[in-house]
């Protein structure tokens, strides 16, 4: 429960921002208008209504902070001495008190303004109150300046604490700095303390879970402890000595065999007796670390008869090596066992435990006959339950692979496929063809079916289906299609011309217009009569015979005055000569000309500035079926 | 990967083309463009709209019944992968083609026989009526004429000959 509140203590704001906070809370949502001419009760409530406002933020807020902030008595002992160790519990308590005397004093402070605005007869005089009563409520929240960033402090390391649960099954881990502590509880659990060849790496407490025998357990890391007295102790020991204190936990003191952490082994145990009162009633476990360094049967004499001491004291030493991992399994296994059995002791020997004990019977079934009926166990059980007592190395995952190919790593899910052989893992499989989806013509009959299709196919072109069909045409029919084609032809040239007339204006019947020998020769030419030598007859007659066209009288031509303008052109070189050298540059230039014209010409514009389209919506581009594909060019 | 048939003209959505439309009855429709998809929103029967394969084939002008096209169906199970089968797929897939082809091929150009009938009956109409656009009724008359003439004048003289 007291861990739970930590996360939720609200954030607590500095002075500074208090008092902005608050100040602009109470402009903005009290009212804001007030004049002169209004009602004295009027005015008097207005400012008021500011003075109490203003007082009620301050109060809530102060209240908020007083009970979010835990009290000692309120929470765990182990809780309460961490956060005397941290925080100091004097400077905490004194800080809170000081919130609290600044709440009164505020109250205080606008209760009299309050009653002394009673008597205020003008609005400068209530106005002046106001300005007063907030006055010195700001001033006493700005003397609490220091109060409010130590508590800002303490909120934000408190809701960093690690959540450790006093009172469900732990291990704990003590011993010198640089033992292996943080490397035994990076093995154990999924924590991942920070491992480093300097002493005091790890600062503070550490949790890390993991689960035994459908359990789940705690195992706390400490800081390293040196050998002083406790008075001497800095705050990063006394954190470990607090674990020690409070948590009922199994403990295992963890030695450094090998004395890489730079004390020996007479020191180690020096420091195991001074600690040794803290571990009355606590299962103890000594753990021998860096034994892949040195093992206790490499030791001198000396260092071995300290183990031995120990372990005719009845404590359990284990070798182990967080290195190569072997004997950690171990530890953990006896560690957790010999918990259990002390928490089951201390639960029977409670008050508790008898109603439970009452209320339980174990039924044993009578037995019928004399064949042994065993409890059957599957094999796969077992094993099972051996490689969770016994972590089993996990097969290799591709995460693991991944990490060892670096760069070279691809992902080929292909290689798990269950397939009758083995060597059609790495097949591309092909899955299109030419617009079908192959996987439509998967089919374990599709063999007999193709079959039967052949022997249709066979069948059908036996019967002739397949013949193409040319009707032997006799010569009249294909001289019929010819003339056919030809008429047709024709048809659409006489519609075309007539359509190109394009007539406005009354239109004169076909026969007004004279027909030219010429022309009708040819036409009746182009028909199949034979039109040679038709001088004599009767309608190149009638020509001759009409009035032959008189020419028009040539007008006289009148003599152009030559003075001027012929000397004008012979002093100026004409325009196609200006500017150029010889002949092949005026035939460059020629050639210029004509080029540059060229795709104007080509597209009938007048100009070069000539852009008229002549027709926006050409009938190619908006007539006919509008299939798949643009109609931007057809 | 699969290509995919529109709903609208049956024809074939590659994948990165088109769009579907899921309906809240949990039937979902692909259309290839946004032309069939205008048109469905607009609840125009694909069965009535000349240009679509289902129209086509609803109005006999396709080839609908026939063992060719048995080959090619949406199968539901999966099988696993065995390069002999796919390989003997893909072989079976090609001849199926080709025999589908040629047996559609030849259901239109049966359909359309009648069509060459009746070209030629126009092609006779067409010269009866109009022959005179392209070749006068004396067309080579006069040269007859005066041939027939020539000969009755030969003859003539010949009997005016034997006459004598």
């Amino acid at each position: 429960m007291s861990l739970y509140n930590f996360k939720k203590i609200m954030v607590v704001p500095t002075a500074k921002d208090f008092i902005d906070i608050t100040l602009s809370k109470t402009q903005r949502k009290t009212p804001t208008v007030v004049h002169k001419h209004y009602q004295i009760h009027r005015i008097r409530h207005f400012y008021m209504r500011k003075v109490k406002f203003t007082q009620q933020s301050y109060h809530d807020r102060l209240s908020q902070i007083l009970t979010d902030f835990p009290s000692f008595q309120d929470i765990h002992p182990f809780y309460a001495d961490l956060m005397n160790v941290l925080y100091d519990k004097d400077h905490y308590k004194l800080a809170l008190g000081q919130i609290n005397i600044a709440k009164n004093l505020i109250d205080n402070v606008a209760k009299d303004y309050v009653r002394l605005m009673k008597y205020g007869d003008s609005l400068y005089r209530c106005k002046q109150l106001k300005r007063a009563a907030l006055g010195r409520m700001c001033t006493i929240v700005k003397r609490q300046k220091s109060s409010l960033e130590y508590l800002e402090q303490v909120r934000q390391h408190l809701s960093r604490l690690p959540s450790i649960d006093p009172n469900t099954r732990t291990l704990l881990l003590c011993g010198y700095p640089n033992v292996g502590k943080s490397s035994f509880i990076n093995k154990v659990t999924r924590a991942d303390v920070d491992v480093q060849p300097y002493a005091f790496t790890t600062k503070s407490l550490f949790v890390g879970h993991m689960d035994y025998r459908y359990l789940r357990w705690q195992v706390v890391d400490t800081p390293g402890i040196l050998d002083h007295p406790l008075e001497n102790r800095n705050t990063i020991e006394m954190q470990a000595i607090t674990a020690l204190a409070h948590l009922r936990a199994a403990v295992l003191y963890v030695m450094d065999v090998s004395e890489q952490c730079g004390h020996n082994l007479q020191q180690q145990l020096d420091l195991f007796n001074s600690i040794r009162p803290l571990f009355a009633n606590k299962p103890l476990i000594i753990v021998a670390n860096k034994c892949d360094v040195k093992m206790i049967a490499e030791l001198s004499e000396e260092d071995q008869k300290i183990f031995s001491d120990l372990t005719a004291e009845g404590i359990i030493v284990i070798e182990t090596s967080t290195l190569t991992e072997e004997g950690v399994m171990k530890v953990k296994t006896e560690a957790c066992d010999r918990l259990l059995v002390h928490r089951v002791d201390n639960k029977m020997k409670g008050k508790k435990v008898h109603d439970v004990l009452n209320r339980l019977h174990l039924a044993m079934p009578a037995k019928r006959d004399e064949k042994d009926r065993p409890p059957f166990i599957p094999e796969g059980a077992l094993t099972r339950k051996k490689t969770m007592d016994v972590d089993a190395p996990k097969r290799k995952t591709e995460r693991d692979l991944e990490m060892e190919m670096g760069d070279d790593y691809i992902l080929d899910l292909q290689k798990y496929w269950d397939l009758m052989n083995e060597e059609e893992k790495t097949d591309i499989v092909p899955e299109v063809w030419e617009g079908h989806n192959i996987a439509d013509y998967i089919d374990p009959e599709i063999m007999k079916k193709l079959e039967l299709l052949e022997q249709e196919e066979e069948l059908k072109e036996k019967a002739g289906e397949y013949d193409s069909e040319e009707e032997s045409e006799d010569e009249e029919m294909q001289e019929i299609r010819v003339l056919a084609k030809q008429i047709r032809e024709k048809k659409q040239l006489l519609v075309a011309t007539s359509k190109e007339k394009d007539i406005h204006g009354p239109r004169m019947p076909r026969t007004t217009t004279k027909v030219e020998r010429a022309k009708l020769e040819k036409e009746m030419g182009g028909l199949g009569l034979d039109m040679t030598d038709k001088d004599d007859s009767h309608y190149a007659q009638n020509a001759r015979r009409s009035r032959s066209v008189t020419k028009k009288r040539k007008r006289d031509v009148s003599v152009v005055p030559t003075s001027k303008t012929r000397s004008q052109s012979a002093s100026r070189p004409p325009r196609d000569q200006s500017g150029l050298r010889d002949a092949t540059m005026v035939k460059k230039a020629k050639i210029m000309m004509k080029i540059g014209q060229r795709d104007m010409i080509r597209q009938g514009k007048k100009g070069e500035g000539d852009r008229h389209i002549y027709d926006l919506k050409p009938k190619h581009l908006f007539s006919g079926k509008r299939t798949n594909g643009t109609n931007d060019r057809r | 990967m699969r290509i995919e048939k529109c709903y609208f003209c049956s024809g074939p959505v590659y994948p990165g083309h088109g769009m579907m439309f899921v309906r809240n009855d949990c039937k979902s429709f692909r259309f290839c463009r946004s032309k069939c998809h205008k048109n469905f929103k607009k609840k125009r029967n694909p069965r009535k709209t000349r240009w679509t394969k289902a129209f086509r084939k609803a109005s006999g002008k396709e080839l609908t019944v026939d063992n060719a096209l048995e080959f090619e169906k949406r199968r539901n199970m999966p099988v696993k992968y065995n390069r002999a089968i796919w390989d003997k797929t893909v072989e079976a897939m090609k001849r199926v083609e080709e025999i589908k082809r040629k047996r559609q091929a030849r259901f239109i150009m049966n359909r359309l026989k009648k069509g060459i009938q009746l070209k030629k009956e126009e092609d006779i109409v067409e010269v009866k009526k109009n022959i005179h656009l392209i070749k006068a009724p004396h067309a080579g008359k006069a040269k007859q004429l005066e041939a027939k003439m020539v000969q009755k004048l030969q003859e003539d003289v010949d009997m005016a000959d034997e006459d004598l």
